[in-house]
């Protein structure tokens, strides 16, 4: 099993989503983050004095998937998030020792 | 707080005692009422009557027996007096109809002035929004304290002490006969005639205090005096502890409000120059752009300055850094609520609807509000690229500010010159505050209220065209300038003399307030610090002032937190 992990522009939630539940992933973690990338922060102007803006808004996505799919769960994030524009954001993959369904106790593949 | 030392009781004894003699000769006045001075009216029966029947031009229809026995023309107006009384008991219901009307014309009046004074207390909770939304979430919730506890406070201490002190003496040569004349305000505790420094009637609203005229005037007055208090939290904010500044409030609302008050509003000798010294009408402030918003923004200066600026706000440099607001939605909600309550500052001072000038007063301040909002929106836009919602707003703000003195003087094309004006003065106020003299001021109070406050005086001053006002502070009732009826009347329109008068009583006014303010309070620092830890300050001062944060849910709330939740 891995973990994907994405930080992605907020407003591409739906797709990523949709995108996601289309291949046959179960379940998905969203946390409100902020940050920056390559990208430089910009400048602007309060009641005439200057500060930088250098945090944009993120989601931070999790979802577990099985070996089989993985490549095909990150090529669907990557296509939906995708705008073309600066601050698209990345994918994170990640191996996990161990799964566990808190409800039930299943363990491993049975608890995706 | 400081920890409670050993307290010595011998000299406890003492101050009691000096408190108490003091009292005394502050209540002293409330207790003696003589037979012949004039007697309070607490249930407003005896307030307005055949005497307040006037015509349009305010002249009396009835003839009212002359007191003055030694004055050289009493023998004729003894006798214009003795037939009247005989015509008038010919006609014994002309003159109870005389009554009627003259209770009815008061009556309005009260209604007109209580109404308009609600208004401009409705303005507490638009500045309220407007400064909470000005500052950083961390300190909402002492912003919003500050602003709630200086309505409190200063309220008391001019209940106490601050009424009388600005108008105790105001039948003397300021009497409203808009309210009945009030006139059991007739004396001066420090000066008296035409040179009035302090009032000394109606300490705790008791004995010559107790009427219904004095206390229509003082609803009226105490929210007035509020704006002024409510207008330092905008400079002093994010870094003053709550106990000093219950003791600006306590100043405010007890001595430096009142005292310029009285001499501009309560007969005092500001406002009589016009007779001692023959600078035109004495110094005119219509609706109190300095006794209100000039003393309420430089005494904010002074504290600012003393207090010094905000942590992190200059850098190493001396550059200055920006902390945003943290909700533009409060900003814009309170400024239109303040220009709404403002409908009630400047029309309601005519403190009656029987004086028609009021529509054109009101006209003249939302056009000076618009024309400041669009001066300073523009300005900005032209030297920064964008137009600053903070900055229109305080542009809105400023235009009233400036118009409030000269609102009832002008045409509406000067009111717009005027907010013009305004919105200028208060974008390169705010530059010059931060950049130039680095005074902290989070919400442009400095700037808003003392400076445009100092212009909207020297309007007064420029402006004027002599349609209103005739008689004003007891010059020129039937002739002034060479015309008959001309008013109030400015450089543009033939009197320079008021314009010397107004800039030289504005300035004059700058440099009392801050003067005194900064006096005192540095005195205060000195014993004690008005500012908070840098902790505190780092911190936010909702929980560690208060003990409650404005936004519960930013915080770790500790008992039963799923109950709790929002």
């Amino acid at each position: 099993m891995k973990r994907i992990d994405a930080v992605i522009k907020p407003q591409k939630l739906d797709e990523v989503k949709e995108s996601l539940t289309a291949i046959g992933t179960t379940g998905l973690t969203v946390l409100e983050a902020k940050g920056f990338g390559r990208q430089k922060g910009h400048t602007e102007l309060y009641r005439g004095t200057e500060y930088t803006v250098d945090f944009l808004p993120k989601l931070f996505i999790s979802v577990v998937v099985p070996d089989d799919i993985v490549e095909a769960a990150v090529k669907a994030i990557a296509d939906s998030a995708r705008t073309g524009k600066i601050g698209d954001g990345k994918i994170f993959v990640t191996s996990l020792d161990d799964v566990i369904r808190i409800r039930t106790g299943e363990r491993g593949r049975d608890a995706i | 707080m400081a920890s409670v030392a050993y307290r010595h009781p011998r000299r406890w004894f003492v101050k009691l005692v000096i408190v108490i003699l003091f009292a005394q000769w502050l209540v002293g006045p409330v207790i003696i009422a003589h037979a012949d001075e004039p007697q309070p009216d607490p249930a407003g029966i005896a307030t307005g009557d055949k005497t307040s029947t006037s015509d349009a031009g305010g002249t009396s229809f009835v003839v009212t027996e002359p007191t003055d026995k030694t004055a050289p023309d009493y023998g004729k107006n003894k006798k214009a007096f003795d037939d009247f009384q005989a015509q008038a008991t010919k006609e014994p219901l002309v003159m109870k109809l005389a009554d009627n009307v003259g209770h009815l014309r008061i009556a309005t009046n009260f209604t007109w002035t209580l109404l308009t004074g609600y208004l401009v207390l409705f303005m507490q909770a638009g500045f309220a929004l407007l400064t909470c939304g000005l500052v950083r979430k961390k300190n909402a919730g002492h912003l919003m304290m500050l602003n709630f506890a200086a309505y409190v406070f200063a309220f008391l201490a001019y209940y106490v002490c601050g009424f009388a002190f600005q108008y105790g003496g105001a039948a003397i040569n300021a009497a409203p006969t808009n309210l009945g004349g009030t006139p059991t305000l007739n004396h001066f505790l420090l000066g008296g005639g035409l040179w009035g420094f302090l009032g000394g009637r109606g300490f705790m609203l008791s004995g010559p205090g107790y009427d219904a005229g004095v206390l229509c005037l003082t609803l009226f007055e105490v929210v007035f005096m509020e704006t002024a208090a409510y207008i330092i939290v905008g400079a002093v904010c994010e870094r003053i502890t709550f106990g000093a500044f219950l003791l600006c409030e306590l100043f405010m609302g007890a001595i430096l409000y009142p005292s310029f008050g009285c001499w501009v509003w309560g007969g005092g000798w500001l406002s009589q120059l016009g007779q001692t010294m023959g600078l035109a009408h004495g110094y005119v402030d219509f609706a109190g752009s300095t006794v209100v918003h000039g003393v309420g923004g430089f005494c904010a200066m002074a504290i600012s300055v003393i207090l010094g600026p905000r942590l992190g706000k200059y850098g190493a440099d001396g550059k200055p850094r920006a902390f945003p607001a943290h909700n533009l939605v409060y900003v814009v909600t309170g400024t239109f609520i303040l220009l709404f309550g403002w409908m009630g500052f400047n029309p309601g001072s005519t403190l009656g609807s029987s004086d028609l000038r009021i529509s054109v007063i009101a006209v003249n301040t939302n056009l000076s509000a618009c024309a400041g909002a669009a001066s300073a929106m523009f300005l900005w836009y032209f030297i920064f690229g964008k137009p600053d919602i903070t900055m229109a707003c305080n542009g809105m703000l400023a235009g009233l500010v400036a118009i409030t003195a000269p609102c009832a003087f002008v045409s509406p094309n000067s009111a717009v010159m005027i907010g013009i004006l305004a919105g200028i003065v208060v974008d390169l106020g705010v530059l010059f505050n931060e950049r130039v003299i680095k005074v902290d001021d989070p919400c442009g109070a400095i700037s808003v209220h003392g400076y445009a406050g100092w212009l909207g005086a020297v309007c007064v001053g420029i402006f004027a065209d002599g349609t209103y006002g005739a008689g004003w502070n007891g010059v020129g009732a039937t002739t002034y300038l060479g015309k008959a009826g001309q008013g109030v009347t400015g450089l543009l329109h033939g009197d320079h003399t008021q314009f010397f008068t107004q800039v030289g009583g504005a300035t004059f006014m700058a440099i009392y307030i801050f003067g005194f303010t900064y006096l005192v309070f540095s005195l205060v620092n000195a014993v004690s610090p008005m500012r908070v830890s840098k902790e505190v300050e780092l911190e936010g001062l909702d929980v560690p002032e208060f003990g409650l944060p404005a936004y519960p849910e930013d915080e770790i709330v500790n008992a039963e937190p799923e109950m709790a939740r929002a």
